[in-house]
């Protein structure tokens, strides 16, 4: 099961964290942090897997991907397979891309509702849902599509409900 | 979800903060305005309602509390309108936890959008359960979810979900979704075509199987198909290939499901499975694009697993080896992360331990790679591998390593360097040196532990003192030395100073100066050693050399007054002792040899790695016999060294005033003192320092290497038990009881009972008449073993003392019991271990024969002719000496029948008997009753026929004699009954062709004097 999915930058800001076992704020900005002291000292070229069992507990697996400023993490345990794991991170980041043309930290950043969309469609309580990026991208799709057509009507009972308020 | 303008600016604002402070003010700013605008619900409308719950998710995961709106949010979900209810659902899988009360309120608004036909209504709730589903979820959505995820008429978005949200509920009451019929449409749901619905449904059977495997058997051929499908890449669209192969992702999860099934029997099944997995295997390669790199690896290493997990034919094994040895050489640094971790775990297979030694000086170069993750892995490798052969170049790669090491490892590191060096080290002063360098090398990092055992094993054995001593002394010529380093080599040096003393630079004096110029680098706990090394050069100073003695005494005159009370005491005591002459000597002898105890350094590593499972330290535990270090002869603790040498090194817990007080009794002997100090307290008191966690020795009293199975007699004893079987139809056996329990009566570790759920290794210990074995019960599963009990039902000779096991075995996790056996009298009774347990709602109960049987408690002896023949003789005839013709004996081979004899601890004496036909053997057995008893036995087999032979053995002790015999025979007969001719040893019957000497004219009654006459 995947315990935790986090995206952070080189900074150490987060930019999305999602907990799939419930946590306490406090805890989940714990593990972020402890997180990120221990990527940020690690140099290029080496392995994406990180021993974390002193943050998340005895058997608990973190791999990681770093694009330009920004770490994609995955903690999960050990009834999944490390390296699909890392694969599913590309998954998510490839999705990502096909999302905003050539993602970069700014949109992840100001698009944080389309981000969680674009994960729920991936990760569903703290299992894969969906491997296929195209399939993920049609799902987003479809709830955009839906959002967009009720702003549109929402529009008018929102200026008729402000008319009412006066 | 795009444009909302409100979000983005609160973001820049966010972004814009100088600093925390500033954050923090901004936070507060937005969540006093959102909790304004809750109130004053009618100017709410539905976008500013989810721009608001965006804002506080935002603030959420910047790690601020929004402790409002979770009414709110929980109302929303039963919204009509879809803005407004997916705002609903997202801040409430978000803000709350399963155990909320509202949450509870919204079971009936979920069940209502799950079973409603609108499916973006279905993929919200089922979101929300799958997410933050509890209990009370369970009890009332399951069928309604299980339903969506086999109609046909829901599309595979909403299956996909229904599925994994199955899976949050099943995990939340396992008795929800196991209903029946349930495991037939799992099977057809495997069948399905779309990917991305059968990649959820194949993690739902994952935790479906490990749960219970039995009643999803159906599935397994299923999971077989879908492999070959993807392995083949039948039907399979292009966007569910990724880089090439056909979605690893099913792959994995489906080689994952069938690692739980414990073996597949179907032939075609198994054959078909294994044409997959051969496939996988030789078809991978390293290719340049990591991405397909990585997917193609990932399928790799889980077909590695369920091979291992197969037990596939050795062929195929060595094949996953040589892969192994490849891949801890690529340059690709997560395959070789993988590799070593993998090979790790394959030491668990005991007959690759070889082929993975072939590799060891690529896992060696891997203590260096740039990756401290590697590192790791490695290191966790070489513990894991290392033994008696190859112990030294592992310890001093360790030792090398330790000097550039990071700190966060280093502990770890010398922690494991110590116990290596302990429990592989080919001769005593190899160990000796480890453990200086270590403490050299890395002194903050070595804990008192580890130069305690090196204390003991010096003082325990006397050709190593002069060494350490030499050592010792080269160490404090460096010119700043670590505190622990100045410890033990004032302790060794105090001890053993004087064995040195015609060495240039080791007379008392110069050895008092180095030791004394250190005196003002340490700290507190330290000068009391000291001052016990300065008093001990004193007293080795024969004749008394007035200027030392004049320079350690003003050093006592010094302390006096010091604040600290154990140096105080120890100062003024030794300065009045010294002044004794004679009675000093006595006061200051050598210690005495401790006790042996079991190294708490091998206890601690077990502690520190208890959690993890997967620790080389807890495999190496269960899988290999202990082979630590034998320490000097047990040396006969007879509790009472010379009070004299006790009293006055007294710890702080000691009156002062009551030692004072002898002393200054104006014709006082010290003997005086005796009576007011209880002894054994001081004794344990001064040990105290030095003695390692009273745990019992785990140094084992050599029990030869563990024997080859081959060594197994192949015996059917119609008593073996069984576990009560109908219990337990969701429970499977695995292995066999009766073979497991023979194989334990011959070697000292191993697994005594395994079935699906539990697995429950043995290790022993024997010294004389007691044995100390520890029972690890280990859970298999990912939930946890209730009500486990385990009752000991001993025979009458045993006395056994098995410590309270824990009720409840948490997931994945071992327990330890230690069972304390003492024998009492002879006897081939065995005790029992009632054990059973409950996993889910059944019980399962299993009685397991305990491998303390006769032969533990044999010593193996050899003797000389000289020692044998005048015993023999003595032993005059029955009831303590029996012979008997024993038939249907299993064929052995002479050479054969003597390793058989040696694997039971009962000597072959080669050469005794001049007939090569014959074998004589020896053996002390020990218990309570009898003590070290001294057994005697010959054999006489007859080349023309050897399913029979003729046995004598004799003792001092008629039942002895007896249980012996008959031990002997059960180990040499394949069906214990039958042949129980007890035919008397003289040749009068006529159907007694059997183990007569060939030379018929010594025929004799007595083969010991027959054998006597020869000599």
């Amino acid at each position: 099961m995947i315990k935790a999915v986090m995206m952070m930058n080189t900074q150490g800001k987060p930019r999305l964290a999602k907990f799939y076992d419930y946590t306490p704020v406090e805890k989940q900005q714990e593990l972020i942090r402890g997180v990120f002291s221990v990527l940020c000292s690690r140099p290029e070229n080496v392995s994406n897997f990180l021993e974390i069992d002193s943050l998340f507990g005895p058997d608990s697996r973190l791999v990681y991907k770093h694009y330009a400023t920004l770490y994609f993490v995955l903690v999960f345990d050990g009834s999944e397979n490390e390296l699909a794991m890392l694969d599913l991170i590309q998954v998510l980041v490839e999705t990502l891309d096909k999302c905003f043309s050539n993602v970069c930290e700014l949109d992840i950043v100001f698009n944080y509702s389309k981000m969680h969309a674009v994960l729920d469609e991936i990760v569903f309580g703290g299992q894969v849902l969906e491997t296929s990026s195209a399939e993920v991208m049609k799902a987003v799709e479809e709830i955009s599509k839906l959002e967009a057509a009720s702003n549109s009507i929402s529009l008018v009972p929102k200026s008729v409900s402000g008319w009412r308020g006066r | 979800m795009t444009g909302m303008r409100g979000l983005s600016v609160f973001i820049s604002d966010i972004r814009n903060c100088q600093n925390k402070e500033a954050e923090r003010l901004r936070v507060d700013k937005e969540l006093g305005n959102i909790r304004t605008c809750f109130k004053n619900e009618k100017v709410l409308t539905p976008y500013k309602k989810k721009k608001y719950v965006w804002k506080m998710l935002y603030i959420h995961m910047l790690g601020y509390d929004v402790d409002f709106g979770h009414m709110e949010a929980v109302s929303l979900i039963s919204a009509p309108k879809y803005p407004e209810k997916q705002v609903g659902y997202i801040v409430t899988s978000c803000l709350l936890n399963e155990n909320n009360d509202f949450l509870k309120l919204a079971i009936n608004t979920v069940r209502n959008d799950i079973i409603g036909r609108n499916e973006t209504f279905q993929c919200l709730a089922l979101t929300l359960v799958g997410n933050i589903g509890g209990r009370d979820f369970s009890e009332s959505l399951a069928p309604d979810v299980q339903k969506l995820l086999i109609s046909s008429s829901c599309r595979p978005l909403v299956r996909k979900k229904a599925a994994l949200c199955l899976l949050r509920l099943f995990r939340k009451n396992p008795d929800a979704v196991n209903v029946d019929g349930w495991a037939d449409r799992m099977a057809q749901l495997l069948d399905e075509r779309d990917i991305g619905v059968l990649t959820s449904s194949t993690s739902l059977l994952v935790a479906l199987v490990s749960n219970n495997h039995e009643a999803y058997s159906s599935c397994l051929p299923k999971c077989v198909k879908i492999l070959e499908r993807l392995s083949r890449n039948q039907d399979v669209p292009q966007e569910y290939t990724y880089y090439g192969i056909p979605s690893p992702w099913l792959q994995v999860k489906a080689m994952r499901a069938l690692q739980y099934f414990p073996t597949i029997e179907d032939p075609s099944t198994r054959k078909a499975l294994f044409e997959v997995l051969q496939r996988i295997l030789m078809g991978t390669d390293v290719v340049k694009n990591v991405n397909k790199n990585n997917a193609s690896h990932a399928v790799l290493f889980e077909a590695l697993s369920l091979v291992m997990h197969l037990d596939a034919e050795k062929e195929m094994m060595s094949q996953c080896v040589a892969l192994l040895g490849k891949f801890i050489s690529v340059r690709e640094p997560n395959i070789r992360y993988l590799g070593l971790e993998n090979m790790t775990r394959m030491l668990m297979i005991t007959d690759v331990q070889d082929i993975i030694k072939k590799h060891q000086s690529q896992i060696i170069t891997s203590l260096k790679d740039p990756d401290i993750s590697i590192r790791r892995r490695a290191l966790d490798l070489l513990y894991g591998m290392c033994d008696v052969s190859n112990a030294k170049d592992i310890v001093e790669e360790l030792l090398q390593y330790l000097s550039t090491a990071e700190f966060s490892m280093r502990e770890e590191l010398s922690l494991k360097a110590a116990i290596l060096a302990e429990k592989f080290a080919p001769d005593l002063s190899w160990y000796v040196d480890v453990i200086l360098q270590l403490i050299d090398k890395a002194g903050d990092f070595v804990s008192d532990d580890i130069w305690f055992r090196v204390v003991q094993f010096v003082t325990n054995n006397e050709d190593l003192q002069p060494y350490a001593a030499s050592k010792a002394r080269e160490y404090l010529d460096k010119i700043a030395i670590h505190e622990t380093m100045v410890k033990v080599s004032a302790y060794i040096l105090g001890e053993y100073g004087h064995l040195l003393a015609r060495q240039p630079g080791c007379s008392a004096s110069e050895l008092f100066n180095i030791l004394h110029e250190k005196l003002p680098t340490v700290s507190t706990p330290t000068i009391p050693i000291l001052l016990s090394t300065y008093a001990k050069l004193l007293m080795h100073t024969q004749p008394p050399d007035p200027e030392l003695q004049k320079k350690i005494w003003a050093v006592f005159k010094k302390y006096e007054s010091c604040i600290d009370v154990e140096i105080q005491q120890r100062a003024v005591e030794y300065f009045e002792l010294s002044k004794k002459g004679a009675a000093f000597m006595d006061v200051l002898a050598e210690m005495p040899k401790f006790p042996e105890r079991q190294s708490s350094l091998i206890k601690k590593a077990e502690d520190v790695e208890d959690t993890a499972d997967q620790s080389a330290i807890k495999l190496r535990a269960q899988q290999q016999p202990s082979n630590a270090l034998v320490l000097a002869e047990p040396q006969p603790v007879n509790g009472a060294p010379s009070p004299l040498k006790v009293p006055i090194v007294s710890g702080s817990t000691q009156d002062p005033d009551s030692v004072a007080r002898s002393l200054s009794q104006p014709n006082g002997t010290i003997g005086n003192i005796d009576p007011q100090i209880p002894s054994p307290d001081l004794l344990s008191d001064l040990l105290g320092p030095l003695a390692i966690e009273a745990a019992p020795e785990a140094v084992s009293t050599d029990q030869h290497g563990p024997i080859g199975a081959e060594g197994v007699p192949e015996e059917v004893d119609g008593s073996a038990i069984v576990p009560v079987e109908e219990q337990t139809n969701s429970t499977e056996l695995i292995g066999n009881i009766a073979e497991r329990f023979h194989a334990l009566c011959l070697k000292d570790s191993g697994v005594l009972y395994e079935d699906s759920h539990v697995q429950i290794g043995i290790k022993a210990e024997w010294r004389g008449h007691h044995g100390r074995l520890v029972l690890f019960m280990g859970n298999k599963n990912t939930s946890p073993l209730t009500s486990v009990q385990a009752l000991i039902l001993p025979p009458a000779h045993l006395k056994l003392d098995l410590s309270p096991v824990p009720d409840t075995i948490p997931p994945r996790a071992q327990v330890q019991s230690p069972l304390e056996v003492m024998n009492i009298r002879p006897s081939r009774d065995v005790a029992v271990l009632d054990f059973s347990y409950k996993f889910g709602t059944n019980m399962v109960n299993a009685k397991l024969r305990i491998p303390a049987t006769l032969n533990k408690f044999l010593q193996p002896l050899q003797l000389t002719s000289e020692e044998f023949f005048p015993q023999w003789r003595a032993l005059s005839g029955p009831p303590l000496k029996l012979q008997e013709v024993v038939r249907g004996v299993r064929p052995l081979a002479l050479p054969e029948m003597a390793n058989l004899f040696n694997s039971f601890h009962v000597t072959v004496c080669p050469g005794l008997d001049p007939n090569p036909n014959n074998l004589v053997a020896s053996t002390t057995f020990y218990s309570e009753s009898t003590g070290a008893m001294l057994c005697l036995a010959r054999i006489e087999t007859d080349p023309a026929d050897r399913t029979q032979l003729r046995m004598t053995v004799g003792s001092g002790d008629p039942s002895l004699t007896f249980e012996l015999k008959e031990f002997i025979k059960e180990q040499l007969i394949t069906i214990p009954m039958g042949s129980r001719a007890i035919v008397p040893a003289a040749g009068s019957g006529p159907a007694q062709p059997v183990a007569q000497p060939p030379s018929p004219a010594t025929l004799a009654d007595d083969p010991g004097a027959l054998l006597a006459g020869l000599l």
